[in-house]
C-alpha cells in the first residue's frame, strides 16, 4: 500500500538530508507507528506520501500512485484517496462540524443526498453525534481531533496518515483518539501514525518504525517505543 | 457549486472597503470607456448628417455670375457637363446669384449683416454633391483655377473643426479609461491576492483534503467578476444619469441643437451597457486568473 524505495529528501537550504535513503513497505490493512525524536524525518515522510514535497531521489509509492512523479493535477486524486489528521487539528474554523466533514466529499463531488446521510454516519462513529452544528472553536482538544479523523475517514480512504494526532492532548484524550484509529484501521484503511507517545506504542503493540536523523532506525512487528533506552 | 459562490460572497464581504473600491474604479473606468464609445457613435452620426448636407462649391467668377443667370453659357455649360461626367460626383445644382441672394436673406434674416451684403457679393455656384463625401478635395484640385471659376470650397473642411473636436474628446476619454482600468486592474490583483493570502490556511486545508486548483480558486475568480459586472452595472447607470442630467440639454441645447445628434436611451442601454458588462466581465476575469496563477501558490 505504501513503499518507500531507497527514498532521500534534502532540503535546498540545509546541507544534512531530512530523509536518507529510507526503504519501508507497509502492506494493506497495517496499522504502524512512525517513531523518532524531533526532526528525524517523521514529518517529511508523510508530506512526501501526501506529495506535499517531492522526494530528492528514490520512489514513493501510495497504492498504484508513484507520488514523487504525480502530476501536479492529479494530486487532488491522490489525496482523495488519502485521510490525514495532523497535531493541530486543522479544522475550517468558519464551518461547523457537519460542514467541515460534508467539504471533503463535496470536493470529490459527492451527491448532497448522499453527503446528508454519510456525515451523520461518521459523526456518530466518532462519537460527536450531538455536536453537528457547532463550531470548531467550541470543542475540546479531543472533540477537534475525532472531527479531523472523522473528515479524513468520511472518503473510506485507502491510507490514513495521522502527524502526532495526540501531541495536543491529554492522556487520556489520546488513548481514546488512538483507539479510534485503530477502530478505523480495522476497517481495512492502513493507518499510518506518526507520534512521540511512548505509552500509546508500548500498550499497542503494532509495527513501529523507527527514524533517526533521517535514517530507518529500526523496523519491528508488535514493536514498542524505546527498547534500547 | 453552491459552496463556491458562498466562498465568492464571503471573501467580497470579508474586503468590503476594497471590494467597494475595486467597484468604483471598475465602474469609472467602465464609464469613461462607454463615454468614448458613445462619443464614437456620435461622431459617426454626426459625420453622416453632415456629409448628406454638405458639398463642393465651385463659385463662378464675376463675369459668368453676373452675365449668366441661368447657366446657358460656354463656360458654365462646359464646366456643368464636365462635372456632371465625373465619377467623383453625384450630382450638381446650379444656383444663381439671385437664388443665392434669396438664401442668404433666409438664413440671416433679421440680422445686420444683411445691410451689408448685396448680390453682387455673392458668386453663383455649382453645388456639387459627391458620390463619396471625403473626396472633395480632388474635386478642388481639378477644378481651381477652370475658366469661369472663381474658386472651389470642399465645405468638409468648414467642418473638419467640428469632427476634430468630438474626435478629441473620444480620444480623450480613451486616454482616461486605460489609466483608470489600469487602476482597477491592480486593485482586482491586489483585492485577490489579499484575499488569498488572508485565507490561506484555509486553502492549505482544503488542498490537503484533496481539493482541485481549480476549487479552491474559483471563489477568487468569481469574486472578481462580481466586481467587474457591478462595475459595469454601476457604470451604465451613470451613463444613463449623465445623459439625461447633461447631455440631453446639452444636445437640445441652442448651441449644439441641430449641430450633434441627441444620443438615444437605446444607444446606453442596448448597445454601449452590454458592451460595459462584457468588457468588465472578461477583463475582471482575465486579471483574476494571471493573479492566481502569478502569485498565488497553494
Amino acid at each position: 500500500m505504501i513503499r518507500l524505495e531507497n527514498v532521500s529528501k534534502v532540503y535546498p537550504t540545509s546541507t544534512r538530508p531530512a530523509l536518507d535513503d529510507v526503504t519501508v513497505d507497509v502492506e494493506r490493512g497495517e496499522f504502524v507507528f512512525l517513531i523518532g525524536p524531533s526532526g528525524s524525518g517523521k514529518s517529511t515522510l508523510l508530506r512526501l506520501l501526501l506529495r506535499e514535497d517531492v522526494p530528492s531521489t528514490g520512489t514513493v509509492w501510495v497504492a498504484n500512485w508513484n507520488v514523487g512523479r504525480l502530476a501536479s493535477r492529479r494530486v487532488p486524486r491522490l489525496r482523495q484517496r488519502m485521510g490525514c489528521v495532523f497535531q493541530d487539528f486543522r479544522l475550517l474554523p468558519n464551518k461547523t462540524v457537519a460542514e467541515n466533514i460534508a467539504f471533503a466529499l463535496e470536493v470529490i463531488g459527492k451527491p448532497r443526498h448522499t453527503i446528508r446521510t454519510v456525515v451523520p454516519e461518521v459523526l456518530d462513529m466518532v462519537d460527536l453525534g450531538g455536536k453537528a452544528d457547532r463550531m470548531p472553536s467550541e470543542l475540546s482538544g479531543g472533540e477537534a481531533q475525532r472531527v479531523a479523523i472523522a473528515r479524513a475517514f468520511v472518503n473510506r480512504p485507502l491510507v490514513l496518515l495521522a502527524d502526532e494526532p495526540t501531541g495536543n492532548l491529554d492522556p487520556e484524550t489520546a488513548t481514546g483518539i488512538t483507539t479510534l484509529l485503530e477502530r478505523i484501521n480495522r476497517t481495512g484503511t492502513t493507518v499510518l501514525m506518526a507520534t512521540h507517545d511512548r505509552q500509546i506504542v508500548d500498550s499497542m503493540r503494532r509495527r513501529v518504525v523507527e527514524l533517526s536523523g533521517g535514517k530507518l532506525a529500526r523496523d519491528d512487528h508488535r514493536g514498542v517505543y524505546g527498547a534500547s533506552r | 457549486m453552491l459552496f463556491v459562490w458562498r466562498e465568492a460572497l464571503i471573501g467580497l464581504r470579508r474586503n468590503l472597503t476594497m471590494s467597494i473600491a475595486m467597484v468604483i474604479t471598475t465602474a469609472i473606468s467602465l464609464g469613461l470607456l462607454g463615454a468614448g464609445l458613445l462619443a464614437v457613435r456620435t461622431i459617426d452620426r454626426t459625420e453622416d448628417l453632415y456629409y448628406s448636407l454638405i458639398a463642393v462649391q465651385v463659385a463662378l467668377d464675376e463675369p459668368t455670375s453676373a452675365d449668366d443667370p441661368d447657366c446657358s453659357g460656354a463656360a458654365c455649360t462646359d464646366l456643368r457637363r464636365d462635372l456632371e461626367a465625373n465619377p467623383l460626383v453625384r450630382s450638381v445644382d446650379y444656383e444663381s446669384r439671385d437664388a443665392a441672394f434669396a438664401r442668404f436673406q433666409r438664413i440671416y434674416a433679421g440680422q445686420s449683416i444683411l445691410q451689408l451684403v448685396r448680390p453682387q457679393s455673392l458668386p453663383a455656384t455649382l453645388r456639387v454633391t459627391m458620390a463619396d463625401p471625403l473626396r472633395g478635395e480632388e474635386i478642388v484640385q481639378q477644378y481651381s483655377g477652370r475658366p469661369g471659376v472663381r474658386n472651389v470650397v470642399d465645405q468638409r473642411s468648414t467642418v473638419a473643426d467640428l469632427f476634430s473636436f468630438l474626435g478629441n474628446v473620444r480620444n480623450a476619454t480613451f486616454v482616461l479609461a486605460i489609466v483608470q482600468a489600469v487602476a482597477a486592474l491592480l486593485l482586482i490583483s491586489n483585492t485577490i491576492q489579499l484575499s488569498a493570502y488572508t485565507r490561506r490556511t484555509e486553502v492549505g486545508i482544503m488542498r490537503l483534503v484533496g481539493a482541485t486548483r481549480w476549487y479552491t480558486q474559483v471563489p477568487f475568480l468569481i469574486e472578481a467578476v462580481v466586481t467587474g459586472v457591478v462595475g459595469a452595472v454601476l457604470a451604465t447607470a451613470g451613463l444613463v444619469a449623465a445623459k439625461i442630467v447633461f447631455l440631453d440639454r446639452l444636445l437640445s441645447g441652442r448651441l449644439l441643437a441641430n449641430t450633434i445628434p441627441p444620443i438615444g436611451m437605446s444607444d446606453v442601454l442596448g448597445d454601449v451597457g452590454p458592451v460595459l458588462v462584457v468588457v468588465g466581465a472578461v477583463i475582471a476575469t482575465a486579471t483574476g486568473y494571471v493573479t492566481l496563477r502569478l502569485y498565488v501558490r497553494t
